[in-house]
């Protein structure tokens, strides 16, 4: 009888599954698997290699398994039993031939492809390089919890927004001002860690516009789930007409401002801020500081009441 | 030299103070009334039925590996239990706080966890799981069947096994009075720096989280030390380490890498310590700290203590699958080999938790290549379930359904696994919940064989079989939870779902998040069969009986003595001929064949002191938690003296005289004649020359002859 249950069981969830899966999948909503830069493509490619060898293997295994369970069935007398067979040399060579072989074949993949996206220097990238196709410098600066974009280039910043022109390969500094989190845009670039007191890099470039959400992928504390940020590729003259805009914004940065804009702040409202007239060495100065002791303490039990700490945030007027 | 902390100390207290006792959160507060009337129920029941000499005497005192074992896998099972209790909050939450237009109660902008309570659940939830569920279940079943997997009458240890048993309860108790007094750590199962400093941790959450810890390592490690003396020094004759049964090969395998592990563990830890109560910089971003060291250092143990908690299930799974296969174990010499190179390179793939530290290529493709290495071992064992099946006659025991789930489990894990030992895959996947289910999924097959094995060896401990229907009913709800919540999760891994979020801003994953919930709530309805497993089981415990060989396909030493096991386990000790040495017997017909004469046999006392200890323990965790400096103190040197006058004064042990070993035979032979319809014989059948029941018995020849147990 529970048999029967379980059955009807497994029908409704595969069905509820298969439908959820159906009705969505096409939505794009899969970003991994709808990569919209050179660095994602990357990644997806290798992920089909990987998936393609190793799911022949898993999935002929788990074949032989339940051809094995249905055919060795007690009672059904389908197959010969053998109450001593438990060794064979032809078998012993395959069951670590297979493996061995299918793992020297990743392993080829899985060094390529760890060079073609390295994201201090990834070839895929740098390889095809055009020497006109002047790069975008960012540098990305993660504080408790918003994200700060410097464009040194342009002497500008933006805080919890990223604007990026097509066709242009950008390259990312990244440095964190408290506590270590991640940098991650899951169409464009994988996560690369992002730590006080030192420097990581990564690059993107990507020919196809559009807005693609970015994501602080490593826990932080508090205000992590909200350290999201829209990151937009547009095309080379809207960029300039962005950066035009910024430039002129109101508000300016210098270290010390900087400072106070560090101070913890949750973005639930997914505040977007412009700075103007950026004072230039920011990043490195942060850097030098936080390796000499810098720290931006965190009161006790901060958000044991999330409802109250916004209160107290708002009315400090940094919304 | 110490540092200051927030938030005010005094000499008497430390830390402590009222408002340090959540006694206005709304879920605490409830719970802790609850717990005080169930414990207060409790010791009344123990009390009224006048159970607790019995108690003291059986359990809290004993050094017997088995009711160790047994204890320490209640421990596990009750911690499960608080881990799942953890899962479900957690998924809930992440269901209820999904895009901005949730609600939000008890303080929460969107669901009802604040990030404040929220880290502390999931960190709880990791740690739980892995150190207090599953290290005690496993620990507790190699406790209980490598010594009587390998002939032995106790552990080698048998006062250091009590004391591994409750320095683990103590970790237990001061994780769980976190709940209720102060906090507990947000960093998560492994901690992050620098964000466990005391800059931006300046509660005890994380003190507790050290200390559980360090004392779950310390149980571990002793636990270990003794499991390898027993399996190296205890043997019984004749039982050379090719007739060594497979459990016990994973279980020397897995105890190895504890015991190398483990002190990789302390010192990380230590280390953490030392910055947030002596203001030293070990892992601080500045003042030339090494945060990435931090990371380094617990991989290193982290990664060998993924394949500690693996090797052991897999063991299971080796006795599982011969037993209902009736058939021995495909290529038991190459699943010997397999284990050791796991355990070997289990030491050389820690950078694969952080392939996004931005580690130069060449170092990533080291660890990349090294890590995919593990996969060929552990492909290695699949395929060799698999022909261990093959020409079988395999019987769908609800043990065998649960070892099954477990390899097609291992073949999902080892699939994702293998991905993620790309770092190409990885930087799209790491800190997503891709990983989380990855390592569900192989966490799982933990789980599985445990409830495999729990229905296996249950018989063999308490002399009666678990009901069938409820396990196998349970099995079906478990599996279906595990599909509903777990392919989801993958799903959302490629969707981008990082890992942690207290806040689920994507809204387009709230139909996979749905279907989580819907999961966890099946995984609810198996908890509750196994409940009714349990009483159904135990009322019908007369019914269920059965005697040595529960199964009738047994194969293993274990199976040898009668079932319940007597506490001296052997009468006398069994003469070893086989591998597989109780189908071997069974196969030339002496399986039942008794010792024909007893001698006098030595046995360890009892002993208080490890519960004391165990208790002592507890204390100075908690004293270092709250900073109670006196405490710690006092704390500290009655451990010590408690060591060394337990030291000085040894144990003599006692004398089970042969007289009376014979009684205790004759009784335990007259129930198996009662549940099997006759009586054991004594002497042998005709055996083959050379083949000895018990040492110094001779038997007459026939069948085939002794050999290591390889047939072609
Ligand atoms: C075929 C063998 C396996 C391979 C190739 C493999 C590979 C990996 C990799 C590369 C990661 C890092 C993912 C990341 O954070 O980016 C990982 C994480 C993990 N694996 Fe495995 N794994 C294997 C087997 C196992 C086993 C047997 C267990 C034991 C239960 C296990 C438990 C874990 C855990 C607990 C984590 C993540 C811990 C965390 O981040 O919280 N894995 N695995
Ligand atoms: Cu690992």
């Amino acid at each position: 009888m529970f048999k029967k249950q379980a059955k009807r069981l497994a029908l409704w969830g595969g069905g509820t599954l298969a439908a959820v899966w159906a009705g969505l999948a096409n939505a794009g909503i899969f970003w991994i698997f709808d990569p919209k830069g050179t660095m994602a493509d990357t990644n997806l490619h290798y992920m089909i290699i990987d998936v393609v060898i190793m799911g022949a293997i898993v999935g002929i295994t788990a074949l032989l398994v339940i051809w094995f369970m249905w055919k060795y069935s007690k009672g059904k007398n389908r197959g010969k039993y053998d109450a001593h067979w438990s060794h064979s040399n032809t078998l012993e060579v395959l069951v670590w031939g297979i493996p061995i072989i299918a793992v020297g074949f990743l392993a080829y993949f899985a060094v390529k492809g760890t060079f073609e996206i390295n994201p201090y220097n990834p070839t895929v990238i740098t390889k095809h390089m055009a020497p006109k196709g002047d790069p975008v410098h960012v540098d990305v600066i993660a504080t408790d919890w918003q994200w700060l974009f410097i464009y040194p280039q342009y002497h500008m910043a933006v805080a919890n927004e990223l604007v990026l022109p097509v066709h242009t390969p950008v390259f990312f500094r990244l440095t964190s001002t408290a506590v270590t989190s991640g940098f991650f845009i899951p169409q464009l670039v994988g996560m690369i860690d992002v730590m006080p007191g030192m420097r990581t890099k990564n690059a993107l470039e990507s020919d196809r516009i559009g807005v693609y959400q970015g994501i602080a992928s490593d826990y932080a504390g508090a205000g992590t789930s909200w350290m999201t940020f829209p990151t937009k590729m547009v095309s080379k003259e809207d960029f300039q007409n962005w950066v035009s805009k910024v430039q002129t914004s109101p508000k300016t940065m210098t270290y010390a401002s900087f400072n106070r804009f560090a101070e913890p702040y949750i973005n639930v409202n997914h505040r977007v801020v412009y700075f103007s007239n950026v004072e230039s060495g920011i990043f490195d100065h942060l850097m030098m500081e936080v390796m000499h002791g810098k720290t931006w303490p965190l009161p006790p039990a901060m958000t044991e009441n999330m409802v109250a700490y916004m209160q107290k945030q708002a009315a400090e007027h940094r919304d | 030299m110490l540092v200051q902390v927030p938030g005010g100390w005094n000499p008497l207290l430390g830390r402590l103070a009222i408002d340090q006792i959540p006694y206005t959160n709304p879920i605490l507060a409830p719970l802790f009334v609850a717990v005080v009337i169930g414990g207060i129920i409790l010791l009344g029941l123990i009390t009224y039925y006048q159970k607790w000499g019995y108690l003291w005497k059986e359990w809290l005192t004993t050094v017997d590996h088995k009711k160790l074992g047994v204890m320490y896998i209640i421990l596990g099972l009750v911690m499960l239990f608080r881990g799942f209790i953890d899962g479900l909050m957690i998924r809930t939450q992440q269901v209820w706080a999904n895009g901005p237009q949730s609600s939000g109660v008890f303080g929460a902008v969107h669901g009802y966890l604040t990030p404040f309570h929220f880290g502390q659940v999931y960190s709880a939830h990791g740690l739980i799981m892995i150190l207090l569920a599953a290290t005690p279940l496993l620990v507790g079943f190699m406790n209980i069947i490598v010594p009587l997997q390998v002939g032995a009458r106790d552990m080698a240890y048998p006062y250091l096994n009590a004391l591994g048993l409750w320095i683990t309860a103590a970790a237990v108790a001061l994780i769980m009075i976190s709940l209720f007094v102060g906090d507990f750590a947000h960093n998560g199962w492994f901690g992050y720096a620098p964000i466990f400093e005391l800059q931006y941790s300046p509660g005890v959450g994380v003190d507790y989280w050290i200390w559980t810890l360090e004392l779950t390592a310390l149980g571990t490690t002793l636990g270990g030390i003794n499991l390898i003396a027993t399996i190296v020094k205890m043997r019984a004759p004749g039982m050379t380490w090719f007739r060594l049964p497979i459990f016990t090969w994973a279980s020397l395998s897995a105890n190895i890498i504890a015991l190398t592990s483990f002190p990789a563990l302390q010192v990380a830890l230590f280390l953490v310590a030392c910055d947030r109560y002596f203001g030293s910089h070990f892992f601080t971003a500045g003042f030339g700290g090494n945060l990435m060291l931090y990371t380094n250092l617990f991989w290193l143990w982290g990664h060998p203590e993924v394949y500690f908690v693996i090797l052991p299930a897999f063991g299971m799974m080796s006795e599982i699958f011969p037993a209902f296969s009736e058939k021995p174990l495909f290529g038991y010499i190459t699943m010997v080999a397999a284990s050791f190179a796991i355990a070997g390179v289990s030491w050389l793939v820690w950078l694969h938790h952080f392939f996004t530290m931005g580690a130069g290529p060449e170092v990533n493709s080291f660890f990349s290549v090294a890590t995919m290495l593990v996969g060929i071992p552990t492909g290695v064992k699949v395929f060799n379930w698999a022909f261990t099946m093959y020409r079988g006659r395999i019987t769908y025991t609800a043990a065998m359904l649960w070892a099954i789930g477990a390899l097609f489990l291992l073949l999902v894990g080892g699939l994702t696994g293998m991905m993620l030992a790309i770092p190409a895959i990885n930087y799209m996947v790491h800190n997503s919940v891709f990983v989380i289910a990855h390592f569900h999924s192989m966490l799982l097959v933990i789980v599985y064989a445990i409830f495999g094995s729990v229905l296996f060896w249950f018989p063999k401990v308490f002399g009666f079989k678990l009901d069938e229907f409820w396990a196998k009913t349970m099995f079906w709800l478990f599996s279906a939870g595990t599909v509903l919540v777990f392919v989801p999760m993958y799903m959302l891994g490629f969707m981008g779902q990082t890992r942690r979020l207290d806040y689920v801003f994507n809204t387009a994953w709230h139909p996979y998040l749905v279907t989580e919930e819907i999961g966890i709530a099946v995984y609810c309805l198996s908890v509750a069969a196994f409940f009714v497993l349990l009483y159904v089981s135990i009322r019908d415990r007369v019914k269920n009986r059965v005697g040595q060989d529960a199964w009738g396909t047994s194969r293993s030493l274990e199976w040898l003595t009668h079932s319940p096991v007597p506490f001296y386990n052997f009468a006398v000790t069994p003469h070893v001929n086989a591998r597989d040495e109780l189908a071997w017997r069974r196969h030339n017909g002496i399986n039942e064949a008794q010792p024909t004469q007893y001698v006098d046999i030595h046995m360890p006392n009892n002993t208080g002191v490890a519960i004391y200890i165990g208790a002592l323990t507890f204390v100075l965790g908690f004293a270092l938690t709250w900073r109670v400096w006196w405490l710690c103190l006092l704390s500290l040197v009655a451990i010590i003296v408690l060591m060394i006058v337990r030291s000085w004064r040894g144990d003599p042990g006692y004398i089970i005289t042969a007289a009376e070993l014979e009684k205790m035979e004759r009784e335990a032979m007259q129930r198996q004649q009662q549940v099997e319809g006759h009586l054991p014989h004594h002497g042998g059948h005709a055996v083959p020359s050379g083949a000895m029941a018990y040492e110094g018995q001779k038997v007459s020849p026939l069948g085939t002859p002794p050999s290591s147990g390889d047939h072609h």
